[in-house]
Formats: C-alpha cells, sequence, structure tokens
C-alpha cells in the first residue's frame, strides 16, 4: 500500500516540473508576443496591393510604439475604435498637427476633405482607398489604439520581405 | 583562481534568475490581474483626494467587456498617449448623454449620442475636469483598467 502511494507521489512530481518547464516556456513565448515582436495573419481587401486579400503572414514588432518612433508611411496595426475587439491593419498617413487631404469617397464622387489632426491622434488609411474603412469615416484615432508595427512579410514566400 | 570567479559567476547568475522570476510573476500580476496605482488630480473630487490616494485597479473586466456606468476606470488619455487618467464611464455606445458644458462659466447644456465602440467618461468634479465633454468620446480600446477600492490613505479604505 505505502510502495503504490510513493509512486503516485513521484508521478505527480515529475508532472508538475514538466508542466512548470511547459509554464515557463509559454510565459517566455507571450512576453516575446506581447512586447517584442510576433508573427500576425493579416487579410481583407483594404490594404491591396500591398497585403492581399486573403491573407499573409507578417511580422510585427510591439516596441516602436511604446518609444513613439511610429510615423507616417508605417503599416500599423491598432485595436478598432469601432469595436475594441477587432484588429485592423492600416498605414499611418499623418501625425498630430499635420493637415490631411482625401478623398472622401473616390468610388462615388470627386469630393476631397482637409482636416488637421488633432492632438494625441493619428489619421490612418488604408492603401486601398476605394475598399477600406478608416479615418476617413471614424475619424483620427488616439495614439494609445496603436498596438504595433508591421515589420516584413514572411508568408507567401514569394512575397518575403519588409512591405 | 579562476574556478573560484567561475563558482561566483554561477551563483550570481542563479540568484539573477531567480530576481527576474519574481520580477516577471509581479509584472504579469499587476499588467494582467491587479495592482496598485497611485491616483491625484482634481477631476475626480470628492470620491478621490487632490493630494493621491492609492487604489487597488484591476484589469480583467475591460478584457471581458465588463465595463459600464458608474464604473471608476483607468484610461489611456486620447490627447496625450503617454499619460493615464482616471474618470468615470458615464454612458456607453448607444446611449444618449446631457451634459453641462462648461458648468463654472454657463448654464449650457448639449446631448449628445455616444458612437459604437466608445465610450463617455466625466470626472465626478465636473468644475475641475478635463473629459468626454473636452475631447469627444472615447474607444473602448482605451480603457486601461477599472479602479476596484482604496487602500490608501487608511481612513478612506473601502471600495468607492
Amino acid at each position: 500500500m505505502k510502495l503504490l502511494f510513493g509512486k503516485w507521489t513521484a508521478i505527480a512530481k515529475e508532472s508538475i516540473d514538466r508542466a512548470a518547464i511547459v509554464a515557463k516556456f509559454l510565459c517566455l513565448l507571450h512576453v516575446t508576443n506581447t512586447y517584442i515582436f510576433s508573427p500576425t495573419l493579416v487579410y481583407g481587401p483594404s490594404m491591396l496591393p500591398t497585403l492581399n486579400l486573403t491573407g499573409d503572414v507578417v511580422l510585427s514588432e510591439y516596441v516602436s510604439h511604446r518609444l513613439g518612433k511610429v510615423g507616417p508611411g508605417d503599416v500599423v496595426l491598432i485595436q478598432s475604435p469601432e469595436n475594441p475587439r477587432k484588429m485592423i491593419t492600416k498605414r499611418v498617413v499623418a501625425m498630430e498637427g499635420e493637415v490631411v487631404s482625401f478623398l472622401v469617397d473616390p468610388s462615388r464622387s470627386d469630393r476631397s476633405r482637409t482636416v488637421v489632426v488633432p492632438k494625441g491622434h493619428v489619421w490612418i488609411q488604408g492603401d486601398n482607398i476605394y475598399a477600406s474603412n478608416d479615418s476617413r469615416n471614424f475619424g483620427p484615432i488616439p495614439y494609445g489604439l496603436i498596438q504595433g508595427k508591421v515589420w516584413c512579410r514572411v508568408w507567401p514566400i514569394d512575397g518575403f520581405g519588409s512591405l
């Protein structure tokens, strides 16, 4: 009886040790994915032709936006101002204080508007202005909604390299 | 001689690893579960003191979408992304807000519908608060945490 119980404690101890190793690895993976860089699947028509419709895997880094190093021309990952559970990918067109001229709805009219970006905000637009729901619809977004910057594409292989 | 140095180096690395693991655990708890926070300023009087209170804030509710009207929340300021502000949620998306635009100067009031994905925040001290009445409704994604209870000063201990 005593021998059987001792065997179970040994098994329990070993499984706890192995679980601890897995937990430590997952912690490291999570910290890397949140604060340093991670692969991200992006899809949708709003960044054509830069990003494909059916999905690309890109490496995105999470260091620049914390250091304030996001600027015009960067493709960024943003928490959508319309739905906080959704992450969207757009290009930063203008920073706070800059003046933006844009076509309001190019597929329907030639109307253009000019706007000054308020303090603490950025103006984002998708590369495919005919099919993009961006700052032309929901206005400039607070800089704090930027979650990361897209660095380079890793899949599909023939599209490998920085955007 | 060299052997002694390697032994010292190994022991300091082991001890540094223990400290690093503890700091990792502390950081994960402070970011994802709860942490003490120092809040100060006049915009939440009389609920929170001018000169500073330590409150416990938790970081779970906003991820589960459980932040609602009446909650005191920590927000990343839409005017300055490096600044964290503390205000009360007054209305959620789709709700109608009636507010006094500038009560210390006039009796003018406005009514606004909160757009989708946004919340309306106001400080309890509407005479000295820079909030949604100035910068408009803020996206829900800017909410970083919810204030749970006050722990310092001791005579103010308890939920807000």
